[in-house]
């Protein structure tokens, strides 16, 4: 397949940059560092029960911001930099449809992205290991694979960014913009949909922090957190946290009431998950068929 | 069946209009020539061939078929140099054509080509280490996988030593000899006069001239070229050479009118001249050459350029 050869090209490409090394570095070292200094320099090895939940959940805070940071800066240039430089040409005097080349830079920077991340939690397992027991074992794995996914579903909205955008500033301004939104602006959107609706339809209490839990969900990002959250509670309270301030700190009572007792199958895991793939389809569909209009 | 069919096409960039109104035919097997001036619109020719770029009017067929709609599958049997690419700086040569070589589904061994196109002992390094001329040969050495039916090469020679350029010039002999359509294209005439069948000269997005070299030759073989030693002759002095029987075109740089004529209408020039006011301080015949042709079609106005080019094309 035509993308196959893509995606390994670019791949080849890529872990020949410095990038992949910096970043595998990097996450080995946050990964793998957290987790020796929370078991055995911060609360001791008494409490083995919770105890990799407990660096999980602070470890969530850091990948939250770092991993869609990171996937967006390895991949914003995918499409953009190769049409700038004019290497684009020598990809497309071959027999590569456009979409293939967007999926196979889609596949190629994915894995620059995740490769780290699997190898920084590889080695902060490894670490784990003496402390954890089977079951927080499982979580963990879990944990790592939303990371990843939290990073192809960042790789796939940058790629889509790059086919759309001609240069790569646009391509830099699209990415940053979205990033910013998704981790700035995204519960003012929040917040003034709800008072608009609210208004207009005169919404219930419960009805108002169903709206919003709607919304928060469809940020991936919070989307990731409040997965990473069902692995230690049950779906409503893992829910009702996204309400909470000062990072979980304070729970919010009129939200644990407004959507309980039974957490409503709209907003089960399950959905929570497909809200993170719309993310990663969506755009890259979008930059697919922007790309295929373009002249190079 | 032609290689390449160019029907009526124009193509616009805002408001400068880089290709317009193009009729071309290529004949399968033919070694074709693509001449003009930087700027001229031969760049985006190949553009829209290779679906780099799309016609605001006119149809463009590529070894039959539609290069929008069938675009892979023209690409898989075309090889191409294209204009203003690069190379992948952290891949080596030999990964480059292990590309090419995966990319087109091909059964060609990289070493092999990167012998032929003179890259032998390269093919290790970083292509982002190679000067011009070695990543014009890699990306020819991308081109000849798989041998394409059809081989579209822009300004294949820019940035190639003379030797280089020689090199380039056997293996589009070779391509040729195999049955590939070569398309080249070339501002250099020279480039091209030695390995083409015909050519085509396009001037601001027309062609100005379609024919084969051997035409060329014997419509330059009658003809001289008279340089007249005359200063600040106007535009207006010079149509009324342009008006003489036998006369194909008339420039001047400010200081020398170079007129391109049968050899009988050179006493009628000087006449002519010297009749509107012009102070002839000396002249000189040459005969001919191919390049003084092509400098008349590329530079000068060359009034009898354009009626030459419609009947030879519909030839």
């Amino acid at each position: 397949m035509s993308w196959e050869a893509v995606a390994r090209k670019d791949f080849r490409d890529a872990v020949r940059s410095r990038w992949l090394w910096v970043l595998s570095a990097l996450s080995v070292l946050v990964f793998a560092g957290a987790a020796v200094g929370r078991l055995y320099v911060g609360n001791g090895a008494q409490n083995t029960q919770g105890l990799v939940q407990g660096f999980l959940f602070f470890l969530k805070q850091g990948t939250a911001i770092l991993i869609p940071l990171t996937a967006l800066v390895v991949a914003y240039g995918a499409i953009t930099r190769e049409r700038e430089s004019g290497t684009i040409k020598l990809l497309l005097s071959l027999p590569h449809s456009r979409d293939d080349v967007v999926l196979g830079k889609f596949l190629g920077r994915s894995a620059v992205v995740t490769l780290p991340v699997l190898i920084g939690f590889f080695v902060a397992f490894l670490a784990l290991l003496p402390a954890g027991s089977g079951v927080d074992i499982l979580v963990y794995v879990e944990f790592a694979l939303l990371t990843a996914l939290l990073g192809v579903v960042f790789v796939g909205i940058a790629v889509g960014v790059s086919a759309a955008a001609n240069t790569n500033q646009q391509a830099l301004v699209g990415a940053g913009g979205l990033f910013s939104i998704f981790w700035f602006l995204w519960n003012f959107f929040v917040s003034g949909v709800n008072r608009a609706a609210t208004e207009l339809f005169g919404l219930s209490n419960p009805a108002q922090f169903r709206l919003r839990l709607a919304l928060k969900i469809l940020n991936p990002i919070q989307a990731y957190k409040t997965l990473v959250d069902s692995l230690f509670m049950s779906g409503l309270e893992a829910r009702v946290r996204m309400f909470s301030m000062l990072l979980g700190m304070i729970p919010n009572q009129q939200a644990a009431q407004a959507l309980g007792p039974e957490l409503s199958p709209l907003f089960a895991d399950s959905m929570v998950l497909l809200a993170m793939l719309v993310w990663l389809v969506v755009p890259l569909a979008v930059g697919i068929v922007w790309f295929r209009e373009a002249e190079l | 069946m032609a290689a390449i069919e160019l029907d009526g096409v124009t193509k616009r960039f805002g408001d400068v209009t880089a290709v317009d109104g193009l009729d071309l035919t290529v004949a399968e097997g033919e070694v074709f020539g693509f001449l003009g001036p930087n700027g001229a619109g031969k760049s985006t020719t190949i553009n829209v061939l290779l679906d780099f770029v799309r016609p605001t009017e006119g149809s463009v067929r590529v070894l039959g078929m539609d290069p929008q709609r069938e675009s892979v599958a023209v690409r898989e049997r075309t090889g191409v140099l294209p204009e203003g690419f690069s190379v992948y700086d952290r891949l080596t040569g030999h990964e480059h054509l292990e590309f090419a070589i995966e990319s087109k589904d091909a059964d060609a061994d990289p070493d092999a080509l990167l012998e032929r196109v003179g890259l032998a002992g390269d093919g290790d390094r970083k292509a982002g280490g190679y000067s011009k001329g070695m990543a014009q040969r890699l990306a020819l050495g991308m081109a000849l996988v798989g041998d394409p039916d059809l081989l579209i090469l822009d300004e294949p020679s820019s940035g190639l030593d003379p030797a280089g350029a020689k090199e380039m010039r056997e293996i589009v002999r070779e391509e040729a000899d195999r049955g590939a359509t070569v398309f080249f294209s070339s501002h250099v005439l020279g480039q091209v006069e030695a390995v083409c069948d015909s050519v085509g000269i396009l001037r601001e997005g027309k062609l100005v001239a379609r024919d084969s070299i051997r035409g060329l030759r014997e419509a330059v073989g009658t003809g001289a070229t008279l340089e007249i030693t005359a200063e600040g002759v106007t535009d207006d002095q010079l149509d009324a050479v342009r008006d003489l029987d036998g006369v194909d075109a008339a420039t001047t740089d400010g200081t020398v009118v170079t007129v391109q004529c049968d050899p009988e209408a050179k006493t009628a020039v000087i006449g002519t001249l010297e009749d509107a006011g012009v102070v002839v301080d000396d002249f000189a015949t040459r005969e001919s050459s191919l390049e003084d042709l092509f400098l008349a079609y590329t530079e000068g106005d060359a009034p009898g350029a354009s009626e030459a080019a419609d009947s030879e094309v519909e030839a």
